[in-house]
């Protein structure tokens, strides 16, 4: 790193300030996951190696039900908001709109989670009213209880708060794209959709999965929202909160917070992983640009 | 076939695929800016025993601003400005450090670091620091071992500072991306003339960085601002017994079933954001912070 | 003039608006088939918007398209009989340059051994051989358009379209491209339209140059005939290097009129025009054809002068340039081969005559 004339130390430092800036965020994370493997827990003055606190998630049946819900509103939460991220990045490219559009789409991350979760839920309550009593109405049940609290609505609530995400994931890859390259593909005979799906979609690639990974953790993390509109069921993380509040620091705690922190890291881990792999790859292939060819004539 | 030119238009090719653009702008709308919107007509109802019904009735606000609840809420916005300005002074630095001394190709890869704290849960992230803050816990260990102190100093947890900790951690790694997005919009020859002319680092960040990043700065602040107003988890598990915030008391109206004060308070949020954002479009015009994407 | 079966590009009418920015305003025109077509003009004129609406990437406000005597105003860009290449980025930067090529013979599934054929040939023929598995990535931007061309001609449309293919070169690679595409469409003999604000890169490839600018089609000729003779003042101020002077007509006589330049007073030959006494008119006269002289000379009716203060030299090799600034304030530039005028030197400051012979001027009405 000597190819300037700044101070080498300096350097230095700006890196060991920005690692230690990580480090804090992540070590107390890394602390509790230490206690959720010592068989007698938080503040004990011996240190035993057990996954027993895990074994007791395993055994728990409503931890475990949990989980399944949780992994449910995940999937669905992927399999709705990345498409619709893409759509709406696709949708700012052809708006004259852009600014208006980007606000509405991004303003749900200045929204708080209990304030975006409360009027939710007082607006599905009313949907449900207007909605019932429309059907009175017309003498048909058909309409009760479209908008009563549940998997929809809980998802819903998962689906504002992760499209933004999404959408801005797709928009950076989508910028390095370029519009002529879907042109080209249509003058070589390509439906719309050939030419999205064999020329562009292959582009922005690295970032519908990043963004698949991302509003899966988001889902998988979120508790707030989901504990004001989910209805009947309990996700991993409202049981956690509930836990927390109800018995205080149990082992048991310790080692849910630590299996949604293992989770969060393999997951982004592999996306690291596999981001970076793919670029080192691509940076591999490249070789010097050819000599220009000489007119054949 | 002749036929309208509308007509036309709408079963050409990819005429009825067209809609589906609009899908995300209708379910923003529908889902997300409607409700919103309805809190401030929802927050005048008359509250009934279980629900509410539709009227014209200040009691919400009176009773939110007769109440402990305005003193509470301004003592939010206290601890939610000190974080702020925490986590700029923590956070602002490391997106200056990428951007002018990383290499360009590595920017972004480091810049990715700050996505490991970020995506582990927040539950777990302020949930973790009792264990570090408490009595018993890995900060007193620490302070007693070196001789700092021999008593554990047990006013860390459950306390403002907890809370303001709290929101610092949940809410940096945003500080860093804003920052870092803002900072991106600067071009590198705007250094290179700051190192030309002499000017120091100091200097250079008082009078060419901040003035250039300030409408990315500001968006990170005013997140971090709203968030920590606005998201109960943290006073609920760091604060002391009378740490609320704004999104707490909103959560303690809707289990009181008081849903017109619920929505009161949450447009008095909602308003206190929009005069924020419309503050900052003011002075630094919002609309730059969209270039990197443009 | 051409039979419908002549034609490969008719367009009526044809505008489009942006909102309220209206980038073509009813343009009519045609192309006569295997010709080498150029659409001339200053950015933001529209004719990149008229070549994108021929291709069916944006659809007209107005008007009509016909390719081949069909109308195809409705149908999009994979139902016409075009193909098109781009200025650059279009090639498909995840695929070889055998897939980028062999890309649109795939779209019409077309037999793999038969695909490989035709793309080998196709490389043969825009001078790539042996590159088939190279990336975009790894090739020069002279090479890039090459495969975007062998790409967009492997598909044997009957007209290939061209958005300013040569702009990203530098300047020799783009004149040796021009000649090259040239070669090739003489070669393969379908109609070319091609894009440019590039004047020289113009000249060098066209049949026939149409000038579009402000939404509208200006004039249209082959390159002689619109670097010697525009009819416009626009094409005029636009081609070549013209010197204009704006006057007004004061007399007739036959194809002779007399001009008023509110300083002087010239003569100009304008056949088959009938242009009142009064109108306000504009002339011009290329550079090279202007003379400096060191008086004016007996007017003998075949060459025109009009005074001038001499302002500087702007030596430039092969030529000169002497610019003298007319009492009306306004520059006029003299080009010279360096060295013809050898001992006529000028000082600045010097009163002197700018002179023409009188068939060489152009009088243009609007």
């Amino acid at each position: 790193m000597q190819d300037s004339y700044r101070n080498p130390w300096l350097y230095g430092a700006g890196w060991a300030y920005l690692l230690l800036v990580v480090a804090a965020l992540l070590l107390p994370v890394f602390y509790i996951v230490y206690i959720s493997f010592n068989e007698f827990g938080f503040g004990a003055r011996i240190y035993t190696f057990t996954f027993d606190w895990y074994r007791l998630i395993g055994a728990d049946t409503i931890l475990v039900a949990s989980l399944k819900w949780t992994l449910a509103l995940a999937g669905a939460a992927m399999i709705t908001a990345v498409p619709m991220g893409l759509l709406a990045a696709k949708f700012y490219k052809r708006t004259r709109r852009k600014v208006a559009f980007v606000f509405l789409m991004l303003s749900p991350l200045f929204v708080p989670a209990d304030i975006m979760g409360s009027a939710l839920l007082v607006y599905f309550k009313n949907l449900n009213g207007i909605f019932e009593g429309l059907g009175d109405i017309l003498g048909v049940s058909w309409f009760d209880d479209w908008f009563g609290l549940g998997f929809i609505t809980a998802l819903i609530g998962q689906i504002i708060y992760t499209v933004p995400y999404a959408f801005v994931l797709i928009l950076i890859t989508m910028s390095r794209y370029r519009d002529q390259q879907t042109e080209a593909a249509r003058g070589c005979g390509a439906t719309g959709w050939q030419a999205f799906w064999q020329v562009e979609f292959p582009q922005i690639r690295v970032g519908v999965f990043s963004s698949l990974a991302f509003v899966a953790i988001l889902s998988f993390n979120e508790a707030t929202r989901t504990a004001l509109l989910k209805g009947g069921f309990d996700t991993f993380s409202n049981v956690l909160v509930a836990q927390m509040l109800n018995i205080g620091m149990s082992g048991e705690s310790y080692a849910m917070a630590g299996t949604m922190t293992m989770i969060a890291i393999l997951v982004i881990g592999t996306i690291l992983v596999v981001t970076l792999a793919t670029a080192g790859r691509a940076g591999r292939k490249a070789l010097p640009k050819a000599e220009p060819v000489a007119t054949a004539s | 076939m002749a036929s309208h030119p509308l007509l036309r238009h709408l079963a050409g090719e990819d005429g009825i695929r067209r809609w589906a653009f609009y899908v995300p702008v209708a379910f923003m709308v529908l889902f997300f800016a409607v409700p919103v919107a309805l809190t401030l007509v929802w927050s005048v109802f008359e509250r009934t025993i279980f629900w509410m019904e539709p009227g014209f009735t200040l009691d919400a606000y009176v009773n939110f601003f007769t109440s402990a609840r305005a003193e509470n809420y301004l003592f939010s916005m206290i601890h939610s400005a000190v974080a702020v300005v925490v986590a700029f002074t923590i956070g602002f630095p490391v997106a200056v450090f990428v951007r002018r001394r990383v290499p360009t190709a590595a920017q972004h890869r480091v810049i990715l670091l700050f996505i490991i704290p970020f995506m582990i849960s927040e539950l777990v992230r302020v949930f973790a620091l009792r264990p570090v803050l408490g009595r018993n816990g890995l900060l007193n260990s620490l302070l007693m071992k070196i001789g700092i102190t021999s008593e554990p100093i047990t006013v860390i947890l459950f306390s403002n500072l907890a809370v303001v900790i709290g929101d610092v951690v949940s809410f940096l790694p945003f500080m860093v991306f804003a920052g870092f997005l803002a900072m991106e919009a600067i071009e590198r020859y705007v250094f290179e003339v700051c190192d030309d002319l002499g000017s120091n680092t100091l200097r250079t960040f008082k009078d060419v960085i901040v003035p250039l990043a300030a409408p990315g700065i500001f968006a990170g602040s005013v997140f971090i601002f709203v968030n920590s107003i606005g998201v109960a988890l943290v006073p609920t598990i760091l604060g002391g017994p009378g740490a609320v915030n704004a999104g707490l008391m909103v959560n303690q109206a809707i289990v009181a079933l008081d849903f017109p004060l619920a929505m009161a308070i949450s447009a008095i949020m909602m308003l206190t954001l929009l005069v924020l954002l419309f503050i900052g479009h003011r002075l630094f015009d919002l609309t730059k912070i969209l270039q990197p994407i443009n | 003039m051409t039979s419908p079966n002549e034609t490969a590009v008719e367009v009526v009418d044809l505008a489009k608006d942006y909102g309220p920015i209206t980038a073509l305003d009813s343009v009519s025109f045609s192309i006569p088939r295997g010709s080498y077509h150029v659409l001339l003009g200053p950015s933001g004129g529209g004719k990149t918007t008229l070549l994108r609406l021929i291709g069916g990437f944006v659809r007209p406000t107005r008007g009509r398209v016909l390719l081949h005597g069909q109308d195809v105003s409705d149908a999009p860009p994979n139902k016409r009989p075009t193909s098109m290449v781009f200025q650059s980025y279009a090639l498909f930067p995840h695929m070889s340059v055998e897939r980028n090529v062999g890309y649109g013979l795939k779209l019409q599934k077309m037999a793999k051994e038969q695909i490989r054929e035709a793309v080998d040939q196709m490389l043969g023929l825009v001078g790539l051989e042996g590159y088939n598995r190279r990336m975009p990535h790894e090739l020069s931007g002279g090479q890039q358009q090459r495969v975007q061309l062998a790409r967009s001609l492997v598909l044997e449309s009957d007209i290939l379209l061209l958005d300013e293919p040569l702009a990203s070169l530098d300047a020799k690679l783009r004149k040796d491209m021009c000649i090259e595409l040239k070669r090739i469409q003489e070669k393969i003999g379908i109609t070319f339209i091609h894009v440019t604000h590039n004047q020289e890169e113009a000249m060098t490839i066209a049949d026939r140059i149409a000038i579009i600018a402000d939404g509208r089609l200006v004039e249209e000729g082959s390159p002689r005939e619109v670097y010697e003779r525009p009819v416009r003042r626009f094409t005029a101020d636009f081609i070549g290097e013209n010197n204009i002077i704006d006057g007004r007509v004061t007399g007739r006589n036959g194809d002779r009129f007399s001009i008023d330049t509110g300083f002087a007073e010239v003569d100009v030959v304008a056949v088959g025009h009938d242009i009142p006494t009064g109108t306000e008119v504009a002339i011009s006269v290329r550079s090279e054809l202007l003379q400096l002289l060191r008086e004016s000379r007996a007017a003998d009716g075949r060459v025109q002068t009009l005074p001038a203060t001499y302002v500087e030299e702007v030596y430039l090799g092969l030529t000169t340039l002497h610019l003298v600034r007319l009492p009306n304030e306004i520059e006029i530039t003299v080009r010279q081969i360096s060295g013809d005028m050898a001992g006529s030197v000028f000082q600045p400051g010097q009163a002197v005559q700018v002179g023409w012979k009188t068939a060489e001027a152009r009088l243009h009405t609007e």
